[in-house]
């Protein structure tokens, strides 16, 4: 299992030494992709006031120029009003034109909203929107085990009480399918400005994103070029502070703001601590021995085997929205 | 509802081959169903769903443990315990 040219596993093993140098060859990479690849003029990406659409809108707009990047802020009804602001701090620091498109009434005409209740009502027949916030969360014992996470849907009321209960299968597949026409819609959005540009768009996922499945088909997956898809969390926060992101967005915990109650990423997806899953995935792709892992991250080695196994899974199962169509 | 214990194993054997496509000699009472992969998280749901519905029992948050649905064996003795409490 262990290779003698690979490094010894330790905490510091995804620290990029060279950063400039880093920030360069994606910077080129985004330049050659957008203008001689793709053979468009500039590019259109989502802000959000996240650290990854920070970081690659600005890598965007050293590789392309300012005047040739568009941010758009793609606002509906849930959204934090926090994350407007921060996008907007972006733009201007980058000095990068930024728009607001607000998605709320085109997800109103598509009943996204209407048939995420309807699904959460059959689970909290109580729930109103007007009164209640929701938000899908993971219910299990962690990964250290070999059960999948299992998903339940939390209401908050007005007063901060919260209420759990798990959702049936078809519930929660209407709930799932209804908020992905939020990443559906703003997908549609920014082609329509790439389009009268003649722009790419530029993705934002992350490694974790992407390998792991945290995205939606032809939704945020959905993109011409995804300039940070190969860095972990880790390192998308070292490039963050190398270009200079603002340190309100460096230091926000990363949600999935698309729930009406708060929601971090950790506690509807990923299950740990960013730094820990980075190390854990890293561990995992590059097949280092679970016993010299567990030591590292002080566990035991059928804790690791057990994470391990989990990320197989999760590969397994999210490889369909890796796909591309069949064709005969 | 019952408590027949072979009607009850055979019912979630039953369950799984047809959410999971396995082959039908893989699935024993004792194999590891959820360490050798043969479910995700829609499938665990649809599972929890299935007991619920078919045994009449109500999962909490303490019963999402490895050692209630690593088998079917271990799965049936859930149930009985389950519908022994409520």
């Amino acid at each position: 299992m262990k290779n003698k040219d690979k490094r010894p596993f330790s905490k510091d093993i995804l620290i990029i030494h060279d950063i400039d140098a880093e920030c360069n060859r994606l910077i080129t990479n985004i330049r050659e992709g957008v203008l001689h690849k793709l053979n468009r003029l500039g590019g259109v990406i989502g802000i959000s006031g996240g650290i990854d659409s920070s970081v690659s809108m600005a890598l965007a707009a050293k590789a392309l120029g300012t005047e040739n990047v568009l941010g758009i802020m793609l606002p509906e009804q849930d959204s934090s009003s926090e994350s407007a602001l921060f996008a907007q701090k972006l733009a201007d620091r980058f000095d990068v034109k930024a728009i607001t498109e607000n998605i709320t009434e085109a997800l109103e005409g598509l009943g996204c909203y209407q048939r995420r209740d309807e699904a959460v009502r059959t689970v909290f027949p109580e729930y109103d929107p007007l009164h209640y916030k929701m938000k899908i969360g993971i219910r299990s014992s962690g990964l250290y085990t070999n059960l999948p996470p299992l998903f339940s849907v939390t209401i908050v009321d007005s007063k901060g009480k919260e209420q759990s209960k798990h959702v049936p299968a078809p519930e929660l597949r209407q709930i799932e399918a209804a908020s992905n026409f939020k990443q559906r819609c703003r997908m549609s959005m920014l082609y329509y400005h790439a389009e009268r540009l003649h722009y790419a768009v530029i993705g934002t996922p992350n490694k974790h994103e992407v390998e792991q499945g945290f995205f939606v088909k032809h939704g945020d997956g959905g993109a011409d070029v995804m300039p940070i898809a190969h860095l972990y969390k880790t390192q998308v926060y070292q490039l963050a502070h190398y270009l200079g992101i603002p340190e309100e967005i460096i230091d926000r915990t990363p949600t999935s703001d698309t729930y009406s109650a708060e929601q971090t990423q950790e506690e509807f997806f990923f299950q740990l601590p960013f730094q820990q899953m980075d190390l854990l995935w890293y561990a995992f792709k590059n097949k280092y021995d679970p016993q010299e892992v567990a030591s590292v991250m002080e566990r035991t080695a059928d804790e690791i085997n057990k994470v391990f196994a989990g990320f197989e899974r999760k590969i397994k199962t999210t490889e369909y929205l890796r796909m591309t169509p069949l064709t005969n | 509802m019952t408590k027949d214990i072979s009607v009850i194993k055979e019912t979630i054997k039953e369950h799984i081959l047809q959410a999971t496509f396995a082959d039908k000699d893989k699935i024993q009472n004792d194999s590891l169903i959820f360490k050798e992969g043969y479910f995700d998280s829609m499938g665990f749901v649809v599972l929890i769903t299935f007991l619920e519905e078919s045994f009449g029992i109500t999962t909490t948050d303490e019963d999402l443990i490895e050692e209630n649905f690593e088998s079917i064996d271990a799965i049936t003795s859930f149930i009985i315990r389950k519908t022994d409490n409520q």
